[in-house]
């Protein structure tokens, strides 16, 4: 599995060649990253049709700022992942999102246990102490947390979802990314 | 709100990143972004934090529909960028042009005596050759690239089935009457091979689309209504 994904110094290459208007070198970038990309948006807005945009968009976005890729500090799927995940928070917004489906969020979020780390992520050690460091977490702000990055969910659709009041679900968040942030600091 | 305390600071740029930043809150804070520097080195150290938890997603492969909108739109971006205008630059250049052209009732033979006006200094021969075909609405429906001894056609988006009619290639000169390439596939990409493809392209300002009787016009010229056209950008070759 591991073996098949694509290694970060790859990605770089490409997007580095792609930052100089290479299209075959964009094209291989894609079909690299496609797969990945298409379902993280996917969990956050929920239909295949504003997916397919935020998609869409994002590699557009990512062809015109390819030369910028250089100067950004991050591994190549972190930059790529955040110009998805952003994009994607745009057009939830901009729809007005509706819960939906509410026992697949947790039969998702047991399911990517099980799928194995990728490469392509590059920080095999940082990949695993954000996870270890979720496993950290209280059981409440673990899941407000990987609800809200991986579902795309609001404060208030948070609430709704754990059925508890905006107040504490907003406190679960803020020390949960506290706890996050001390224990990743060590780790760094 | 005061954006200057660092505790804030940190806070914001965490719930940016994770995605509970919603609304005009994330709006403002990305305008912030973008002037602030040291703001945006927090905000990279969060998702350097949060952004390997997305590893563990399962992946799920798109359409490819969407790779080749992706491949049109930049496609038309390098159009843009490689026929701006220059000094005395024709009306070949103009998109603008080809998209209402089209539609034009006088037809082509009123188009090709305008043409005939236009003289151009030959680009270089050693050039790549890309063209997005547009409907007269502006929608790009088929790309067409040069490639070493061919040409291929690739469907943006799809035609309705034409079980009549097929489609047919042309490229019109800077002068002269358009040349038939050959029919394409109204539903999937086509690869054009002519022996003096760069005998027939030498000259070429622009691709068109025009549906024909099946097997092409009888005529060697175009019968039907011109579907998409679109000029052609010459970049220089990628070393």
């Amino acid at each position: 599995m591991s073996e098949l994904a694509p290694d970060a110094q790859r990605l770089a290459e490409l997007l580095a060649r792609s930052g100089m208007s290479d299209r075959k070198a964009f094209a291989e970038l894609y079909a690299l990253t496609r797969s990945k990309l298409f379902a993280v948006s996917l969990r956050i807005v929920r239909e295949r049709h504003l997916a397919e945009e935020v998609l869409q968009d994002s590699f557009v976005n990512i062809w015109n700022h390819a030369r910028d890729y250089a100067s950004a500090k991050s591994a190549p799927m972190t930059w790529m992942t955040a110009i998805v995940r952003n994009r994607s928070l745009d057009i939830v917004r901009r729809t007005g999102w509706e819960m939906q489906d509410d026992d697949d969020f947790m039969t998702n979020s047991l399911e990517d246990g099980a799928v194995a780390l990728d490469d392509a992520f590059e920080m095999k050690r940082d990949a695993h102490s954000v996870h270890r460091c979720m496993d950290e977490l209280e059981a409440d702000q673990r899941q407000s947390i990987a609800l809200a990055f991986f579902h795309g969910l609001s404060h208030s659709e948070l609430a709704e979802h754990m059925k508890k009041p905006l107040g504490t679900v907003k406190t679960h968040i803020r020390r949960g990314l506290l706890r996050l942030k001390d224990c990743l600091g060590q780790a760094a | 709100m005061k954006y200057s305390h660092p505790d804030l600071r940190e806070a914001l740029a965490a719930s940016y990143v994770l995605g509970t930043l919603r609304g005009a809150a994330r709006r403002r804070f990305v305008r912030l972004l973008t002037a602030d520097q040291s703001l945006s080195t927090v905000v990279e150290k969060w998702e350097h934090y949060l952004t390997p938890l997305a590893a563990r997603v399962k992946p799920i492969d798109p359409p490819a529909r969407v790779w080749r909108a992706i491949e049109a739109r930049i496609a038309r971006g390098q159009v843009a960028a490689a026929s701006m205008p220059e000094a005395g630059s024709s009306f070949w250049d103009s998109l603008a042009f080809w998209r209402n052209w089209g539609l034009a009732a006088t037809g082509l033979a009123a188009a090709l005596m305008i043409a005939t006006v236009v003289i151009k200094p030959q680009p270089p021969a050693e050039s790549a050759m890309v063209a997005v075909l547009s409907t007269p609405e502006n929608v790009p429906r088929m790309i067409v690239e040069k490639h070493s001894g061919m040409l291929k056609v690739k469907v943006v988006q799809a035609w309705a089935s034409l079980p009549e009619n097929d489609l047919e290639l042309w490229v019109v000169p800077k002068e002269g009457a358009p040349r038939s390439l050959g029919v394409v596939s109204y539903a999937k990409d086509s690869e054009v091979r002519r022996g003096n493809l760069d005998n027939l392209l030498a000259d070429g300002a622009a691709f068109a689309i025009s549906k024909e009787p099946k097997g092409g016009s009888p005529s060697g010229a175009p019968t039907g209504p011109i579907l998409c056209s679109g000029s052609i950008a010459k970049m220089p070759v990628k070393t």
